[in-house]
């Protein structure tokens, strides 16, 4: 199973990110070609391993470009990288797609949060670097089957808790103490990374 | 709900798994820009983040670039290999074709200037022979054509060393397959062939025949014949002066 490999991410999250956000607010169509160049194969992959198909992932990468392009005007190019935010919205078109196609309630509200490009400032400039990867990677590994598995559930299927409970044919309450200890202890693994 | 309260639920909330009321309240302070409820969500957005970052790689066709950046009104040039090696098979084959031109043109150039020069120094030998028989000591004149209307006209002018000069006007070029012909006609003798020649547009002309020699009141005469040239003349002489002086 290829799930949680890390992406080998060679993409500078660092201080041109400022640079190319403003360029982009400024309406540059150049630096969302550039945006795309650092980005663009990141999201790529994210929004396959979700939807597993190339043609509707492509499809879904557009529309994230375009909907950071028609956004970028509320991103505070000073507090942070633009990619968690990218990626955030490149997640939410790719699961709401999978939700739709499964006849599956679209989450809302995770949706429209990316439309609140603040909520994704202030976030440690770098956070997608290469190197983090790895550590990620350690962290996954320390989870068991069972928390892993919500968790992928959750962050690349779109599940709800109760729809997991459905899928693993466990209670519910199992599944939700199984999420919510693979979040403490994905924090106390990577408390050090995000924390930085 | 208060912050505090839903402070346990940022991270659900962060990966999408959040259930209402939680789910709803979080949403309602984060549209009131609630700044407990925005820090902690931030803060449960880095693990998501890190997370994104974990998909198995993956590479996009290169068009889905083109179509992004086309979509925001970019016509992208592919950029690729392809523009420069064809903008460089271009650029050689506009040098090779350039150059073979130059080259096609100097030699075309060279090969005028070698036809002009050998023309000019057939002339200017021509001139040269003309000039010896003019100036031959031993050189007779005779004119033809006179008095005839619009007659070709001139002067034949023999020497026994230099042999025969011909200059004539008024004698339009001959016709296509048909040259002019001089002949010397002994006095009741046979012609003897002395030469073909062509006017040129306006009408002039000059011929030179060595080594032709003649007794006295022989004749130069000029017909009109086939281009090959013949043994004997077909037509009726043009114009005919007496000559003198081919006695060797």
């Amino acid at each position: 199973m290829t799930f949680f490999l890390p992406i080998l991410m060679a993409v500078r999250t660092a201080e041109d990110d400022t640079n190319l956000v403003e360029r982009m607010q400024g309406r540059d169509p150049r630096a969302l070609a550039e945006l795309y160049d650092r980005y663009g194969r990141v999201v790529y992959a994210l929004i396959l391993r979700v939807v597993r198909d190339p043609g509707i992932a492509e499809d879904l990468v557009q529309e994230t470009f375009l909907r950071v392009w028609n956004r970028v005007h509320g991103f505070d190019a000073q507090k942070g990288s633009i990619g968690p935010w990218l990626l955030a919205v490149a997640r939410n078109r790719a699961i709401d797609y999978l939700r739709s196609a499964g006849g599956r309630e679209r989450n809302s509200v995770e949706y429209e949060e990316t439309d609140h490009p603040a909520l994704y400032t202030d976030m440690e400039k770098d956070i997608l670097a290469s190197d983090k990867a790895r550590v990620v990677k350690s962290a996954m590994d320390k989870l068991s089957p069972n928390q892993r598995q919500v968790i992928e559930l959750a962050y690349f299927e779109g599940l709800s808790q109760t729809e997991m409970a459905e899928r693993m044919g466990q209670p519910l309450g199992t599944v939700k103490t199984w999420v919510r200890s693979a979040l403490k202890n994905l924090r106390d693994e990577l408390g050090a990374v995000v924390s930085a | 709900m208060n912050c505090n309260e839903l402070r346990e639920f940022y991270e659900l909330y962060a990966i999408g798994v959040a259930e209402d009321p939680e789910r709803a309240e979080i949403r309602a302070h984060l549209n009131r820009e609630c700044e407990v409820c925005m820090q902690g969500i931030k803060k449960a957005r880095e693990v998501a983040a890190l997370l994104e970052g974990t998909a198995a790689p993956a590479e996009p066709s290169p068009k889905l670039r083109r179509r992004i950046l086309a979509a925001v009104g970019v016509e992208e040039r592919r950029f690729g290999w392809a523009p420069f090696l064809a903008a460089a098979l271009a650029l050689s084959l506009f040098a090779v074709v350039y150059f073979i031109g130059q080259q096609g043109d100097t030699q075309r150039e060279l090969a005028r200037a070698i036809a002009v020069q050998r023309s000019q120094n057939i002339e200017l030998t021509r001139l040269n022979e003309a000039f010896a028989i003019l100036n031959g000591s031993d050189t007779a004149v005779s004119t033809f054509g006179g008095g005839e209307k619009q007659p070709p006209k001139g002067k034949v002018f023999a020497s026994p060393s230099q042999g025969v000069l011909l200059i004539a006007n008024n004698l339009p070029p001959a016709p296509a397959g048909k040259r002019y012909e001089m002949w010397v006609i002994p006095k009741g003798g046979k012609p003897q062939p002395a030469g073909m020649f062509q006017s040129a547009a306006d009408g002039t002309a000059m011929h030179i025949r060595h080594g032709i020699t003649a007794p006295n009141e022989s004749l130069v005469a000029v017909t009109l014949e086939p281009e090959a040239g013949s043994d004997q003349p077909t037509t009726t002489p043009l114009f005919a002066a007496p000559i003198h002086g081919l006695v060797p």
